[in-house]
């Protein structure tokens, strides 16, 4: 019965994991320069998700193997006095869609919801097999 | 312990039934669990067949010199594998051909409802294996 609290505690730390890389994606939504000041436009990250639980060693549950970056193009805008515009007159933005993220985010605490009612079911079997003690 | 107290009567099955939702509980877990992970196939254990395996150890059982005192002979099968201490499943892949585009063949509310069900299935299994530990320790104390 422990086991099926660990595989909803894995899916609750994956989603809030996910969560978190939705919100650094809003938030670097207008980020064109990197933590030195070098002129890169941020790119979306996409988290990995996959079944079994690496840090509880058994295959039930997901984790968030790879947080990796999306290729999809990089918005692209015509304005030829901007600071990092190219010999084109063209400056690179990021490839965030706000409209992707707050789907993801919806997506993602409704996921968190039903691992947490699957927690509490897992706690009312564990009350009543407690209950035959008493 | 004592042949015969705790192996008799209706505690066997009762004892079955619980192992059998302990099993579906981590499998409809593991499934929830994986809701929103591209490219998974959630997993079932239809209580139908061990409902038949259970079902037919009873009648079984009816037929032997002692029909409800005896112990419960439970027969494995491809899905289930019955231990003294619990019970080992093979969870089958659920068959929807219908794929949204993460091609996981999830369905929330089937899947919640299924969880439901089985928790109560479990408790009320429990609750019913604790009037049969009260009737013995009733018995044990000779007062009403």
């Amino acid at each position: 019965m422990f086991g099926a609290l660990d595989i909803s505690a894995s899916a609750l730390v994956a989603q809030r994991t996910r969560l978190n890389v939705i919100s650094a994606n809003l938030a670097n939504r207008n980020s064109l320069t990197d933590a030195a000041g070098n002129y890169a436009p941020f790119r979306r990250r996409v988290p990995i998700l996959a079944p079994g639980d690496p840090t509880s060693g058994s295959g039930g549950g997901v984790h968030v193997k790879d947080v990796l970056l999306d290729q999809s193009p990089l918005q692209i805008k015509h304005e030829p006095n901007h600071p990092f515009a190219d010999d084109k007159g063209l400056v690179y933005y990021p490839n965030v869609d706000l409209m992707i993220e707050m789907i993801n985010a919806m997506e993602a605490s409704r996921v968190y919801e039903a691992n947490i009612t699957a927690a509490e079911a897992t706690e009312s079997m564990m009350q009543a097999s407690l209950h035959l003690l008493a | 312990m004592i042949l015969g107290m705790f192996d008799s009567g209706a505690l066997p099955a009762l004892t079955r039934l619980v192992q059998f939702t302990h099993v579906r509980h981590q499998v409809l877990t593991h499934n929830i669990a994986n809701l929103s992970t591209p490219y998974f196939k959630s997993r079932q254990l239809d209580p139908r067949g061990f409902q038949a395996s259970l079902a037919s150890a009873i009648d079984r059982r009816r037929t032997t010199p002692n029909p409800i005192r005896g112990p419960l002979e439970i027969r494995d099968t491809r899905t289930f594998q019955f231990k003294p201490g619990g019970i080992d499943a093979k969870p089958q892949s659920a068959n929807d051909n219908v794929l949204p585009h993460d091609q996981n063949n999830h369905d929330l509310e089937r899947t919640m409802q299924r969880l439901a069900e089985n928790t109560m299935v479990n408790n009320a299994a429990l609750k019913m294996i604790r009037n049969q530990l009260g009737m013995l320790r009733l018995a044990i104390r000779e007062q009403v």
